[in-house]
């Protein structure tokens, strides 16, 4: 593996998690994350080279929804500058791909959008090929329903498996002041709400809700500047699926054992379990555990690393930045700052997803120390 | 099982229908409410004082917030205009107008506005103009308080002030 | 030490009103099959896929780059979705150059593309948004009044627009793939119906489906052929905001910093006389003129005058557009690409009937927004 550039998160803010925020819109929600975030570096806007932001017309409602954040973003005078129609995890990729390159040193990653303002479980639908799997109908929870069910069948996987690994998010989750959901429920409560698509019940799916993200990243010389424990990015990868339900082995992710098996050689690292903690951006448990399977991890996320101390998105699921969230929430854990903190963590894996039952991911290792001298 | 058709299937009819409620945030709710007033409110820059109509939460220009609401006038300049012939699904606004960049006085950026009560080949760049409102009793503080500008039949802004300033 | 990228393969679609003859996937297919093929290479030598397009309402379906990994050979590889408006073709391209750039990958393909028949692509460009008044009617009915503005500013005489649409099909002429490609004269244009006066029917961009596919490749295997590379000795994407006052629409700042900075770091100091060829973002005629002040060819005011002595037309001096730019083509996700790859064909040697004779240095440039993001790459067939 060749010599990469030192890249760490230097900041991270969030606004509050809310199921729709009825008093700002995407843009307002945002500007506010975006002066804490330097502010927490003690710079001015003038220091960061880059500017990079993702999101979805379809979630905003609206076409070009994205230009409207370049008002607020500080990009004046002209800027350089990049939004990608994906989860906001993937545009952090994007801006250490461009440290990589050599094209700027330092970088701001936003997340915006209000999924509250429209009916995410049918927007989803449009992910879908518009000739057969689309034109069916298949909604979010469909899909991810098919899943759950693969995956049950062959892992053997129960009700009650499903109901532990959300009740676990939730736990943690109500520990975390930034996640949506803030109360404890348990897995005897959850397996009384009713089903949604069976196999999952309405307590497995992701709440959707509202919030706004920043996060900062700045190459070695200027992140030790910015922050007094940068968290370094020590490896990174990504890899996409074929979308065709029928194509793929639903039970499993090939694209996720790929990239995070790509990311771990690019951190040095043996295997997942020398982690200390994992952010997974899992919208089901059946997806979780299907990602802990990738992994090599115990599925059920209760031995091992600690798996979603922030709650993940069972705790409050932010469509378009769940990827952001989970980074954000790892550089937290790892730079002494997150509310529910694992002890002495020192080295982590945030996860990003897009599409239909986990058709892409994007894996991080991230670390107290640098990887490369 | 039955034969295939004899022609291949070549078009799907596939209608979106997707319900959005928008929110207009609280800065934009007061700026719709005191339309209702005949008010049109901006939004003013903490650092350097300048005016956005409609207001917005802080100055693309210099980053800084805007924590202070002012009211402008109701009167202003068309810096540009093109006149428009061309329809657009759902919309019935009657061929050809007048679509115009209006600098309304007070205020540092400007607004796009229908303009009516002139023959659009006797717009003219530097028009003075002003609002047409709803009756009193018929507005709700809404887009649509305000019906259209019309020239106030003043003597034409020279070109050259706002040439730079659209 | 920079690394060096270079486009190694070109390949995009017969642009037309409607290609009923090809779904999504097929469409794309056409582009990627092409682009491959120039290049020499198979599915399996791509390292990752970079796809751009415009606002997915104008298709009715989201991300569709989801269910195009497959017809593009991306199963398990990494795939990225740019959208920065009607720039994202060439900001597409450049963020392709970046992951070469980065060392991370070898070969890197890039697709940009629109099927805008399949929807509605007026509606799709005429926001009507709750708490705003629906006045702007497409794209044409938020520019136009630039245009107005710029010919008030220069006084430049009226038949300036229809000489730059007509000069535009007489390129399309020599451009296989173009949409619009019969010729018109002038006066053909002037008596077209007014759409958004002062821009007429015949000087308006139409609505296209297409797409287009580049190979962006590292210095090693680029040299390795079979073609003649294109090599990128500089590309950037700068953004303004909206509503910063007093920002100039007709001349925007982001695109003068824009071209400032690709051509300093690709040592051009006079790009009237040292540029070929220059692909550049005209969607309404007049933006021709307006874009040789922006783009640093000429001074404020002197735009109109180069349309006017013809010296950018085909065999001229400054040779713009010469693939019939967006005028004749467009599918509003790919014609950003599709500028910056004629301007990698034109120094490649493979622009066909429309090659600018001896191009060494072309520019290819791309808008989008409220004039808000600008795009632009240098291009030359050497790579010092």
């Amino acid at each position: 593996m060749s010599k990469l550039r030192n890249v760490a998160v230097v900041a991270y803010s969030q606004a509050p998690f809310v199921p729709c925020d009825v008093h700002h819109t995407s843009t307002e929600m945002l500007y506010p994350e975006i002066r804490k975030a330097l502010a927490a570096c003690g710079v001015e806007r003038e220091a960061i080279d880059y500017q990079v932001a993702g999101s979805a017309d379809y979630v905003d409602g609206r076409v070009f929804g994205f230009v409207a954040a370049v008002d607020v973003m500080g990009s004046w005078p002209p800027k350089q500058d990049l939004h990608l129609e994906m989860d906001a995890g993937f545009a952090a990729h994007y801006a250490w791909m461009r440290m990589q390159a050599g094209d700027c040193d330092t970088a701001m990653v936003c997340g915006y959008g209000k999924p509250g303002e429209g009916e995410t479980n049918r927007v989803l639908n449009l992910q879908l090929d518009p000739y057969y799997q689309g034109a069916m109908g298949l909604d979010l929870a469909s899909t991810a329903a098919l899943q759950a069910s693969a995956y049950m069948k062959r892992s053997g996987s129960t009700d009650r498996n499903l109901a532990e690994v959300a009740a676990r998010n939730r736990a943690a989750g109500a520990k975390n002041p930034d996640a949506l959901l803030k109360d404890v429920a348990t897995a005897d409560e959850l397996m009384r709400t009713s089903w949604q698509v069976e196999p999952l019940r309405r307590g497995y799916l992701a709440p959707t809700g509202e919030t706004a993200v920043c996060l900062l990243l700045a190459a070695e010389g200027k992140a030790e500047k910015m922050c007094r424990k940068p968290v370094w990015i020590q490896g990174v990868d990504q890899r996409a699926e074929l979308q065709s339900l029928g194509a793929r082995d639903l039970a499993r992710s090939e694209g996720a054992a790929l990239a995070s098996a790509k990311a771990l050689e690019m951190a040095g690292v043996k295997g997942a379990a020398e982690v200390d903690l994992l952010e997974l951006s899992a919208l089901t448990p059946a997806e979780e555990m299907i990602l802990l399977d990738a992994l090599g991890l115990p599925p059920l996320g209760n031995r091992g690393p600690v798996v979603n101390p922030s709650g993940g998105p069972l705790a409050g699921s932010a469509i378009m930045m769940n990827g952001l969230v989970r980074l954000g929430e790892v550089f937290r854990q790892l730079s002494g700052t997150a509310a529910n903190s694992v002890k002495d963590a020192r080295r982590a894996i945030a996860h990003a997803a897009q599409g239909h039952c986990l058709q892409q991911n994007l894996f991080w290792v991230l670390g107290s120390e640098r990887r490369w001298s | 099982m039955s034969e295939p058709p004899e022609e291949p299937i070549r078009y799907i009819d596939s209608t979106v229908y997707l319900p959005y409620d928008y929110v207009a945030g609280d800065l934009k709710a007061i700026y719709l409410r005191a339309l209702k007033d005949k008010r049109i409110l901006g939004s003013k820059c903490s650092k350097t004082g300048k005016v956005f109509v409609t207001p917005i939460p802080a100055s693309p220009e210099s980053f800084a917030p805007c924590n202070e609401l002012v009211e402008v006038a109701d009167t202003g300049v068309m810096t540009t205009f093109c006149v428009v012939n061309i329809p657009v699904i759902g919309r019935d606004l009657e061929l050809p107008y007048v679509a115009s960049s209006v600098a309304l006085d007070g205020a540092d950026i400007s607004i796009f506005a229908l303009i009516r009560n002139v023959k659009p080949e006797e717009a003219r760049m530097g028009m003075r103009v002003r609002a047409v409102w709803k009756p009193d009793g018929e507005r709700t503080g809404s887009h649509e308080d305000i019906l259209y500008f019309e020239p106030t039949g003043e003597p034409d802004v020279p070109v050259e002030r706002f040439l730079h300033r659209l | 030490m920079k690394r060096a990228v270079a486009v190694v393969g070109v390949g995009q679609t017969h642009h037309s009103s409607r290609r009923a003859d090809k779904s999504m996937p097929g469409l794309i297919r056409e582009a990627v099959d092409r682009a491959l093929t120039d290049a020499g290479l198979q599915y399996e030598d791509i390292d990752a896929v970079v796809f751009g397009k415009a606002p997915d309402q104008l298709e009715g379906v989201m991300q569709p780059e989801q269910f195009l990994v497959g017809a593009v050979g991306a199963h398990l590889k990494p795939v990225v979705r740019v959208h920065t408006a009607g720039s994202v073709g060439a900001s597409t391209a450049l963020t392709a150059v970046t992951h070469v750039k980065s060392g991370l990958f070898n070969r890197v393909l890039a697709i940009a593309w629109e099927k805008q028949s399949e929807g509605n692509a007026m509606w799709a460009l005429s926001p009507n948004m709750p708490f705003i008044a629906p006045l702007v009617a497409g794209a044409g009915g938020y520019f136009t009044p630039y245009i107005r503005a710029y010919i008030a500013r220069t006084h430049a005489p009226g038949h300036i627009g229809p000489m730059i649409a007509a000069n535009a099909r007489d390129n399309a002429g020599r451009n296989e793939y173009a949409h619009l490609r019969e010729p018109m004269t002038v006066e053909d244009v002037i008596n077209s119906p007014m759409l958004w006066d002062p821009i007429r029917y015949l000087e308006t961009c139409p609505s296209s489906d297409g797409a287009i596919a580049l190979v962006l490749s590292n210095e090693e295997l680029a040299k390795k052929g079979p073609r003649k590379p294109a090599w990128v000795l500089s590309g950037a994407t700068f953004v303004e905001p909206m509503w910063v006052p007093g920002r100039d629409q007709v001349d925007p700042a982001a695109g003068r910093k824009c071209a400032k900075t690709v051509y300093e770091a690709a040592g051009v100091t006079d790009p009237w006389n040292q540029v070929d060829a220059v692909e550049m973002y005209v969607p309404f005629s007049w933006f021709e003129a307006m874009w040789l002040e922006n783009l640093g060819f000429c001074e404020i005011g002197e735009g109109w005058k180069i349309v006017d002595r013809g010296e950018q037309k085909f065999g001229a001096h400054l040779p713009v557009n010469p693939s019939g730019g967006v005028l004749c083509t467009n599918p509003i996700g790919a014609s950003g690409m599709l500028r910056v790859g004629e301007a990698a064909l034109q120094v490649m040697g493979r622009a066909g009937a429309h090659q600018v004779d001896g191009a060494k240095l072309a520019v290819g440039h791309a808008y989008g927004g409220g004039a808000q993001y600008f795009s632009m790459w240098v291009v030359s067939s050497a790579l010092n």
